[in-house]
């Protein structure tokens, strides 16, 4: 009985997440086709990623404080996802993550946004594993809409470079239960 | 009952039942009927047993059956009495005589990492108590003693002289007395305090966490007055304590808190101040002084608060490096430098500081601990908008302020004449002492940072942190989190390492509680604020070094570091490993820093204090 009414709130509560869900598609479908798939690919530097990949048997710190990136390329990326963003009704962030380089099975966020959403992103993590979803997308180009916490929605969309393959993915994301105090710390 | 002699108390204990049995099986009968009052120092705590905790027994203090107090007028002093039953027992204490005193129950908070207790929240009750022992709420198996922590408030106002305040027991139809003897001195704690010692915390949302029950009876808990008040006793609890408190209001992300920013409307030349409401009912008492009315060091306005200014806010980061966001951001400062000046917020320094990493992936640069040299034209940039958008006869104070470690030497040079509020790291600063009278004779304010001591810690330890910044000639010290004790301090304790303060709802107060660690910084400051109004009579130096060889058996060049050879090579080759191996400290500043360290620089200030009267 419990179980039936959890599986129905779960399919109330996904219902009632689908006119978000499918204003959010748009928009990651818009953001395909903005994202240059060549500059998301050159924002993080060389050294950084170097430094991420390279263990420090003394300082599990390292990576993160060697972390650096290309202004320009960052800057130009992050203004496009903030113009997607305001594609939509409600607060939402477009975040772009890429598979970590050498590194198949792990992914990062390369840039977040003004309200800190991700359903994917672990607070303070540098690179994480690969979420099934993302690796999903990242070989098929399929868009993938993800509920894994109740009050958000987040549509992964592929990111294309000029030759066509995909680099990375873009999460369009929104709460549907939005808090004005959460990620102000 | 009457006290045993504390030398018989508890090492004497196991030979007198050998060479006494009758005697003592007479001793206990009569504990089971009533209890024991004892009084420890402030600096020396006791366990639920009765037993001075680990961490201070090297200062080989004992509890007593009286005490005797010394202190300047306009200050505290205060001890910690000891109730004990060997046998489940219902007490009164009362503490009565002609000093304003505030008693409060302390907490003993289990540590699963030393499966040990370690007193430190702060309950206030009445001076006059009626009280269980075991106390049924704090739940320590087997507990024979309650501690109290005793505050006694000295106003500039009481005769010097002598002062003897009564704490008495009563237990079994058995009263004892304990006598605390006062000294009371001519010298007056100056209101001042050579080093600000800040508290700070991030955002509101933790508030919700620690004060449900608070969250739950009001409606609109965020918009409503009781958050408001929660945060302005917040700020009041730490200036009462002689400290400041500070509250990040915006996250990596740029997102603002609506109540650390006021609302914006618009967008390029047409971004506007919408609606102050709620800034202003948040800072409006904090900066006219009005929060503080009716504590005991008077209504003034906050010293220092963060502007809620990051690269999203108020300009879109959308705009970086485009017109519309100079006009964004000179729009925005310049209506707040207005309405501060139309409300006469003239007092408190502005804050315009950067906390973001680039590593938390929002931003292109480091705001916080600035890694990079190329992130440094940044400031530069922020420094020329605040000049558009500032007048220059403004009479509101700004600061910008950076927090600064991998680069801070590079940063002093590179970044002089823009930044002018340098937060520094509390340890590697001490390898660019030499630096701090530089950046102060160009007008810097330099404060030094970095965390709490844990409750497990010897209790001298949270005093290294005003010390520190004292012997180096620097304006302050930052704890970087203040208000986070952790998801359940009352039974399961992490340390305390980033708390001072505890929420005070299980006890029915809608407010944080006081630490004892809190206290003893108090008293510290207090001690400290004394001494360093004898530097014209006896010089720095003069007292820096009977400090330092009083407070561990140091002399003042010890709180400064050999610069390392690290410290000639590029920064970007570091890392902590390197760091610590540069930073090591002498275990005079660590694990031989004892207890009582601070109590032999409170009795020099009381030495210096009767040699040169007011």
């Amino acid at each position: 009985m419990i179980i039936a009414m959890l599986l129905l709130l779960s399919a109330l509560s996904a219902q009632s997440q689908e006119p978000l869900a499918a204003e959010l598609d748009q928009v990651a479908r818009t953001a395909t086709a903005m994202v240059d798939g060549d500059v998301a690919r050159g924002i993080q530097t060389k050294r950084s990623v170097e430094m991420m990949l390279k263990e420090n048997p003394r300082d599990r710190w390292a990576g993160a404080d060697n972390y650096d990136v290309d202004h320009g390329a960052y800057i130009a990326t992050k203004k496009t996802l903030i113009r997607l963003s305001r594609l939509c009704t409600t607060d939402c962030d477009v975040n772009l993550w890429l598979p970590v380089t050498g590194k198949p099975d792990r992914v990062h966020v390369v840039i977040r946004n003004v309200h800190e959403m991700s359903q994917f992103w672990k607070w303070g993590d540098l690179d994480q594993p690969m979420p099934a979803e993302m690796k999903t997308v990242l070989e098929t180009g399929r868009r993938q809409t993800v509920r894994r916490r109740e009050t958000m929605v987040s549509v992964l969309a592929p990111v294309y470079d000029s030759l066509g393959d995909i680099v990375g993915l873009v999460e369009v994301v929104a709460s549907t239960k939005p808090n004005a105090q959460e990620n102000v710390q | 009952m009457v006290a045993l002699p504390p030398a018989l108390r508890f090492r004497g204990r196991r030979l007198i039942f050998r060479r006494f049995p009758l005697v003592c099986v007479l001793f206990l009968l009569g504990q089971a009927l009533a209890a024991d009052l004892a009084v420890l120092p402030a600096h020396i705590r006791s366990d639920p047993f009765g037993q001075v905790v680990d961490a201070d027994r090297a200062a080989k203090v004992q509890p007593a059956a009286s005490i005797e107090l010394t202190s300047a007028r306009e200050a505290y002093a205060s001890c910690r009495l000891l109730v004990s039953s060997a046998q489940p027992a219902t007490y009164s204490l009362s503490v009565s005589g002609p000093l304003e005193a505030s008693l409060y129950r302390e907490w003993f908070h289990y540590l699963p990492r030393s499966k040990r207790y370690y007193p430190d929240a702060l309950v206030p009750t009445p001076v006059s108590v009626r009280a269980a022992l075991p106390a049924p709420d704090n739940r320590v198996e087997g507990q024979t003693t309650q501690s109290y922590w005793l505050d006694l408030r000295i106003p500039a106002s009481v005769r010097p002289g002598a002062y003897t305040v009564d704490a008495v027991l009563e237990a079994g139809g058995v009263k004892t007395s304990l006598p605390i003897r006062i000294q009371v001195l001519d010298a007056v704690v100056p209101a001042e305090d050579p080093i600000v010692i800040d508290h700070n915390s991030y955002g509101s949302s933790w508030l919700l966490t620690q004060y449900p029950e608070l969250a739950a009876r009001v409606k609109d808990f965020y918009l409503s007055d009781a958050f408001f008040d929660l945060i302005h006793a917040y700020h009041r609890i730490f200036y009462e304590h002689r400290g400041i408190y500070h509250q990040l209001g915006y996250g990596h992300g740029g997102k603002t808190g609506p109540e650390f920013a006021p609302r914006l409307e618009g967008t390029g030349k047409n971004k506007h101040v919408a609606d102050w409401t709620l800034y202003d009912k948040h800072y409006g008492p904090l900066f006219d002084g009005s929060a503080f009315a009716g504590t005991h060091r008077g209504a003034k306005p906050i010293p220092f608060v963060y502007l809620p200014v990051n690269p999203e806010w108020p300009a879109s980061f959308l705009w970086w490096g485009q017109p519309g966001y100079e006009r964004e951001f000179v729009n925005v400062m310049g209506e707040m430098e207005a309405h501060f000046r139309e409300k006469g917020w003239v007092q408190t320094n502005f804050e315009l500081f950067f906390n973001h990493k680039k590593r938390y992936k929002a931003f292109d640069w480091d705001g916080d601990e600035t890694r990079f040299l190329h992130d440094l034209p940044y400031f530069a940039e922020y420094q020329r908008l605040m000049k558009l958008a500032i007048p220059k006869d403004s009479p509101v104070k700004w600061v910008f302020r950076t927090d600064a470690s991998w680069q801070m030497e590079r940063q002093f040079a590179l970044q002089a004449g823009v930044i002018n509020m340098w937060v520094v790291g509390g340890g590697m600063i001490a390898w660019y002492a030499e630096n701090v009278p530089v950046l102060k004779s160009r007008g810097d304010i330099v404060w030094t940072y970095g965390g709490t001591p844990r409750i497990d810690e010897p209790s001298s330890h949270i005093t290294k942190d005003l010390l520190g910044p004292w012997m180096l000639g620097a304006d302050g010290f930052v704890r970087w989190q203040t208000v986070s004790p952790g998801p359940d301090p009352w039974f399961k304790s992490a340390g305390g390492g980033e708390t001072l303060v505890y929420p005070g709802g299980r006890f029915g107060f809608d407010a944080p509680l006081a630490s004892a660690r809190l206290k003893l910084q108090r008293n510290a400051l207090q001690d400290l604020a004394l001494l360093n109004s004898y530097r014209d009579a006896v010089t720095l130096p003069v007292l820096r070094a009977e400090v330092a060889k009083r407070y561990n058996g140091t002399s003042p060049s010890d709180w400064r570091q050999p610069r390392p050879a690290l410290a000639d090579t590029d920064p970007l080759t570091w890392d902590n490993a390197s760091i610590g191996d540069a930073l090591r400290e002498g275990p005079r500043f660590a694990t031989g820093l004892d207890a009582a360290a601070w109590d032999r620089v409170s009795a020099y200030v009381q030495t210096l204090a009767k040699e040169h009267r007011p």
